[in-house]
């Protein structure tokens, strides 16, 4: 699935980007894909005894969870108990630190995404993230900003194929009805929630199995908010998805699973303190930290 | 903007028709009731008292429903209100039921015989009558969100409370037979339930009001007689 690893991945940040010849479905006419990368349907994400640090700071620690194939897995807790730090590793991006590392095992559908022959571009292809602030790509247009990561793909796809999988993409991301008429506009022209949805029609043009998304509501309007909800609950039938959020009633709407993070004190690393179905989070709660911090009675 | 929390949507409406469908259940309670009542049917007054687990188990799974509902949606304004009726209205459903197996229970205890005063009998039959008549009502003003028909409520339920006064008259003069006496008592029991069958159905009443206008009010204060 991951595929070899290339000599020259360090300091890639990506979202999409991947060199090597993926299996772009819209690619009619491309040749066809090595067998290492057809293995599609690879939905279930599952940490085993992870722990992640930042040098010698213990910022996570021993979180095992397995993560449901075509469902939005929502993580909560306090600023730093390290949700975004481990939704980060769930896609390689936590090594782009400089100093941080990964000890446990991370798999997708059983593969070891941190294998030593495994390319961490392929990985963050497969699994797409969406960010906080909207970061359409400034100097592309709408239909550009779509096809980002497909156009990054050292084969070329005729323009029609293009076209099909932006339209598809928009489409998926509700965004289609508003923008059609002005593909060839800048992407930053765009309200918060429509940059928003932009940016996750740019993630799920490559095809992704697996959406994160790190608090990707909290820079918009309670509507915008609503839409992009909708829009997840309608995506987690085709992905599995993993937001991190600090809106509780967010997660409590959004959600079928919810897993919360917790620190015991300042300086300690972030524990899994308790996960299940959201609506037994926040109706009946094993752990009474849980129980405190859904209530709002932390301190 | 359109087709926003569709799904919240329709789970609301979901949990509103599974209320309303228990208010038939007792209902069909009610109905199955007198009709034991009328033949003296003991049979049939078992079976109305084993269902009674149907109304039970609407209730259960319907107030779970609900609950995990204000748990998971953060309901506010007229949603809120409309989940705290309903919770409101399980309840009173489930009293009717309770009600209705209160009354089937009496029945083998005045036995196998003809019920002794027709009269007596009749009133007792048009009061079923007429607390089905109210539930439809409830039922239907809820619906609608009419509070007119709501607040009619308590009209209806005036006929049912005054059929229950004659009865206690008859059961007054029924004489000194002890078999006819005990069972002019045991229709007293059956009437007395039926009355709060009807008192449940004008709760119901005042919950339509609650949604509509956000104020909680009896419609009328049973401590302070008109």
């Amino acid at each position: 699935m991951f595929g070899a690893a290339s000599t020259k991945r360090d300091a890639e940040e990506s979202t999409s980007a991947d060199p090597a010849p993926p299996a772009a479905p819209a690619a009619e006419t491309a040749a066809p894909a090595p067998a290492s990368e057809v293995a599609r349907g690879a939905k279930t994400v599952e940490a085993k005894n992870v722990d992640l640090f930042y040098g010698d700071f213990h910022a996570v620690e021993e979180v095992s969870i397995k993560i449901q194939p075509n469902r939005v897995t929502a993580l909560i807790g306090s600023s730093g108990c390290g949700k975004t730090t481990f939704l980060r590793a769930l896609n390689r991006m936590h090594e782009l630190t400089p100093g941080a590392y990964v000890k446990g095992e991370i798999t997708l559908d059983g593969e070891d995404m941190y294998g030593s022959k495994v390319d961490p571009v392929k990985v963050r292809r497969l699994v797409g993230m969406v960010f906080q602030a909207p970061n359409p790509f400034p100097t592309m247009s709408i239909y550009e900003n779509v096809a980002a990561g497909l156009s990054l793909n050292s084969r070329r796809m005729k323009k029609s194929d293009k076209d099909a999988v932006v339209e598809r993409s928009l489409r998926g991301a509700h965004l289609w009805e508003e923008v059609k008429d002005r593909l060839d506009k800048p992407g930053t022209g765009l309200s918060g929630g429509q940059q928003q949805r932009l940016c996750i029609a740019r993630t799920i043009a490559v095809e992704p199995e697996v959406l994160l998304m790190d608090e990707p509501c909290s820079a918009l309007d309670p509507v915008a908010t609503l839409a992009v909800e909708d829009l997840i609950a309608e995506l987690k039938h085709r992905f599995t998805i993993v937001i991190v959020t600090h809106n509780m009633q967010q997660a409590a709407r959004a959600s079928d699973t919810t897993a919360f993070f917790n620190l015991e004190r300042s300086g300690d690393p972030g524990r899994l303190v308790e996960v299940g179905p959201t609506e037994e989070i926040f109706t009946k709660p094993k752990q009474k930290a849980t129980e405190d911090y859904v209530s709002g009675r932390f301190g | 903007m359109a087709g926003v929390r569709i799904e919240y949507q329709e789970e609301l409406e979901t949990l509103e028709a599974s209320t309303l469908g228990g208010l038939d259940l007792a209902s069909a309670a009610l109905a199955r009731t007198m009709e034991a009542v009328e033949h003296q049917d003991v049979e049939l007054a078992e079976m109305v008292v084993a269902d009674d687990d149907r109304i039970d188990g609407r209730y259960l799974e319907v107030h779970q429903s609900l609950i995990a509902l204000l748990a998971t949606q953060s309901p506010v304004a007229t949603d809120l209100r409309l989940i705290s009726a309903l919770l409101h209205i399980l309840k009173n459903i489930e009293r009717m039921g309770d009600q209705c197996v209160n009354i089937c229970k009496v029945i083998p205890m005045s036995g196998h015989e003809p019920p002794a005063d027709p009269e007596m009998l009749k009133l007792i039959l048009a009061m079923g009558g007429q607390t089905r008549t109210l539930i439809a009502q409830a039922k239907r003003s809820f619906e609608d969100r009419n509070v007119e028909m709501a607040r009619d409520l308590v009209r209806q339920d005036d006929v049912v409370d005054n059929l229950n006064r004659e009865c206690f008259q008859l059961a007054l003069e029924i004489g000194d037979d002890a078999d006819r006496r005990e069972w002019a008592m045991t229709m007293l029991l059956a009437g007395r339930a039926i009355e709060r069958i009807g008192d449940n159905a004008v709760d119901i009443g005042e919950q339509v009001a609650f949604i509509v206008t956000g104020l909680f009010r009896e419609f009328e204060d049973a401590s302070r007689p008109s």
